[in-house]
């Protein structure tokens, strides 16, 4: 009886899996097919399995510009991100001064906010320093629209390093800096690694900024480019699926890697 | 003893660094108050004017006044306060049967973890158009599934029928979201004191009961915070409705986000003064919502301990 039933809950939770993870498989299948096989049938299985649309996509369907371009972006606010908010977030935790607490639920209390109550005038101030339409605008964007998460994640990891550590480096003589980059950095590694693999698949994604922030061909982010491509070829079920895939790769191969760690970050506000 | 002396000692010990500090907090606070306070005060700002590309001039509270009149923003209104009223409940019952299905310790508990949450993982982008697909009148999953039941009077271009369109989008953000929520409760259950459970069950508490009565207790705290982080994401919803029906058919899946989007870059009105206003009352709206949301379940703890 107990057998009986292990059973079939088993089988219900392989029905679910087959239902959350089922789409994408649909996808990589199609992404292998042209789209006269798959106009034969929807649901057959890629053979022989065409690899040479993905060199066709990348090349003759612009997904390389495109990738270039999400690639540059995304890495590029990253790296400013982790920077920046980690120095922000060592300072809130480590300094106790007037006002600290204000600043931090300043910064953080953004979270909130509907991207609507940005973005009109994001698109005014952009356009008039000349950052419209360009990368550095969107990545300086980016930075904007994670600062808040990055800070709240890194500040509740720095804020629970024993103070006796920093006591004893000021001891030793290190400067203000020097404890923030030779102590502080490399202890909190586990939670900086974090935030870069979450800022990564977040901004990786991020499709509203840039499509108001966006409108040339040179400087299309991936989800732009599937966006215009399925605009242009309505009908290409095969090639806008190898575009999904040349999306949907970089960040099935970061979870394959990172998946406890990226659970942790996603999860990470929806905890406290 | 000199007194002096000793003050003066006191406070070098307590001065503050303020040079460092400044250091520290500069980048994210000039990020902060260039991409972040002056767009949401401009935008504020935006909302009592006529903003045209040359040109702006003042109309006091007239675009708020034009607001109160338009169908289409009450329309979106109440789609995306609809879809940010139904998509947590779906969200977190559907994850809490998972997660307990998990906690029951069936083999394979990771592999099932890690495969329910990759929707999240996608962009919007990427799920609208799989689901496009999922919901094609001809060849969609759904429909071809629905035809080899002998069902195919059911089969309906889902996105395309302004009755079904909503629920049908409402239907994919649970399908993406689910898995989030079922990781987050998990590791609430499996972080329940042992002693607790072992002694319901020694008081020959049955399943249910132990759930009722001293698992949804103890986990309420983090079920309500999914409740509310979901109901503020479906209160920003722009991507998904974006790649798939643009609000179509009918007004009936335009949201708050896509209507705004469409009167400040689709529509040829080259006002951004109006859209402004739509973006500066809701962002009213969102923020008293989530307070009286945090408000209303604080209390409720408050009153039952």
């Amino acid at each position: 009886m107990a057998a009986l039933k292990r059973a079939v809950l088993l089988l219900l939770l392989s029905l679910y899996t087959a239902f959350a993870a089922g789409p994408f498989v649909w996808a990589a299948m199609l992404s292998l097919r042209t789209t006269t096989e798959i106009h034969r049938n929807h649901f057959a299985p890629p053979n022989p399995a065409h690899w040479d649309k993905f060199a066709e996509a990348w090349f003759t369907s612009n997904y390389g510009v495109y990738f270039t371009n999400s690639t540059q972006v995304v890495v590029s606010a990253v790296l400013l991100l982790t920077l920046v908010g980690s120095m922000a977030a060592h300072c809130l935790a480590r300094y106790r001064f007037r006002f600290n607490r204000v600043i931090y639920f300043v910064l953080f209390s953004t979270i909130i906010f509907p991207p609507q109550i940005t973005i009109i005038s994001l698109f005014q101030i952009l356009v008039q320093y000349g950052l419209y339409n360009s990368k550095l605008g969107l990545t300086l964007v980016y930075v904007a629209i994670q600062l808040p998460l990055t800070i709240y994640i890194l500040e509740s990891f720095f804020a629970r390093i024993p103070s006796d550590l920093f006591d004893a480096a000021r001891i030793d003589g290190y400067s203000d800096w020097e404890i923030f980059w030779r102590v502080s950095l490399p202890i909190a590694l586990p939670a900086v690694a974090t935030t870069v693999i979450l800022n990564f698949i977040l901004l990786w994604n991020e499709f509203l900024y840039a499509v108001v922030l966006i409108t040339e061909e040179a400087n299309r982010t991936l989800p732009l480019g599937i966006q215009r491509f399925i605009g242009d070829t309505q009908e290409d079920v095969g090639m806008i699926a190898t575009g999904l895939m040349i999306a949907i790769i970089p960040v099935v191969v970061v979870y394959a890697f990172f998946s406890e760690r990226l659970i942790q970050g996603m999860t990470a506000g929806a905890v406290k | 003893m000199p007194v002096g002396h000793d003050q003066s000692l006191h406070q070098d010990g307590l001065r503050k660094p303020w040079a460092t500090i400044g250091v520290f907090l500069l980048p994210s606070l000039t990020i902060y108050a260039a991409f972040t306070a002056y767009p949401a005060m401009r935008t504020i700002w935006n909302s009592f004017h006529r903003v045209l590309p040359r040109s702006d001039e003042p109309v006091g509270l007239a675009n708020y006044a034009e607001l109160l009149r338009d169908d289409i923003f009450w329309r979106s209104v109440r789609n995306t306060i609809t879809w940010a009223c139904t998509s947590p409940l779906i969200e977190v019952s559907v994850a809490l049967l998972l997660a307990l299905a998990l906690y029951a310790r069936v083999p394979g508990a990771r592999f099932f973890r890690v495969a329910w949450f990759t929707p999240v993982l996608m962009s919007y982008v990427v799920v609208g158009i799989l689901w496009l697909w999922i919901y094609n009148f001809d060849w969609g999953p759904v429909n071809v599934a629905l035809r080899a039941v002998g069902l195919a009077s059911w089969a309906k271009p889902w996105l395309g029928d302004p009755k079904t369109a909503l629920p049908a989008l409402i239907f994919v953000t649970s399908w993406m979201w689910v898995g989030f929520n079922m990781v987050v409760l998990l590791a609430a259950l499996h972080s329940l004191p042992r002693e607790v459970l072992e002694a319901a069950e020694l008081d020959n508490c049955g399943w249910g009961g132990k759930l009722v009565f001293v698992i949804l207790p103890l986990i309420r705290a983090t079920l309500l915070n999914l409740i509310v982080l979901s109901f503020i994401g479906k209160m920003k919803i722009f991507d998904l409705v974006w790649i798939t029906t643009k609000g179509n058919p009918l007004w009936a899946t335009e949201t708050v986000s896509t209507y705004v989007y469409k009167r400040a870059f689709e529509w040829t009105t080259f006002d951004l003064g109006y859209p402004s206003t739509i973006a500066a009352l809701w962002f009213v709206i969102v923020l008293a919502a989530v307070l009286a949301l945090t408000w209303l379940f604080r209390l409720r703890q408050k009153l039952e301990y």
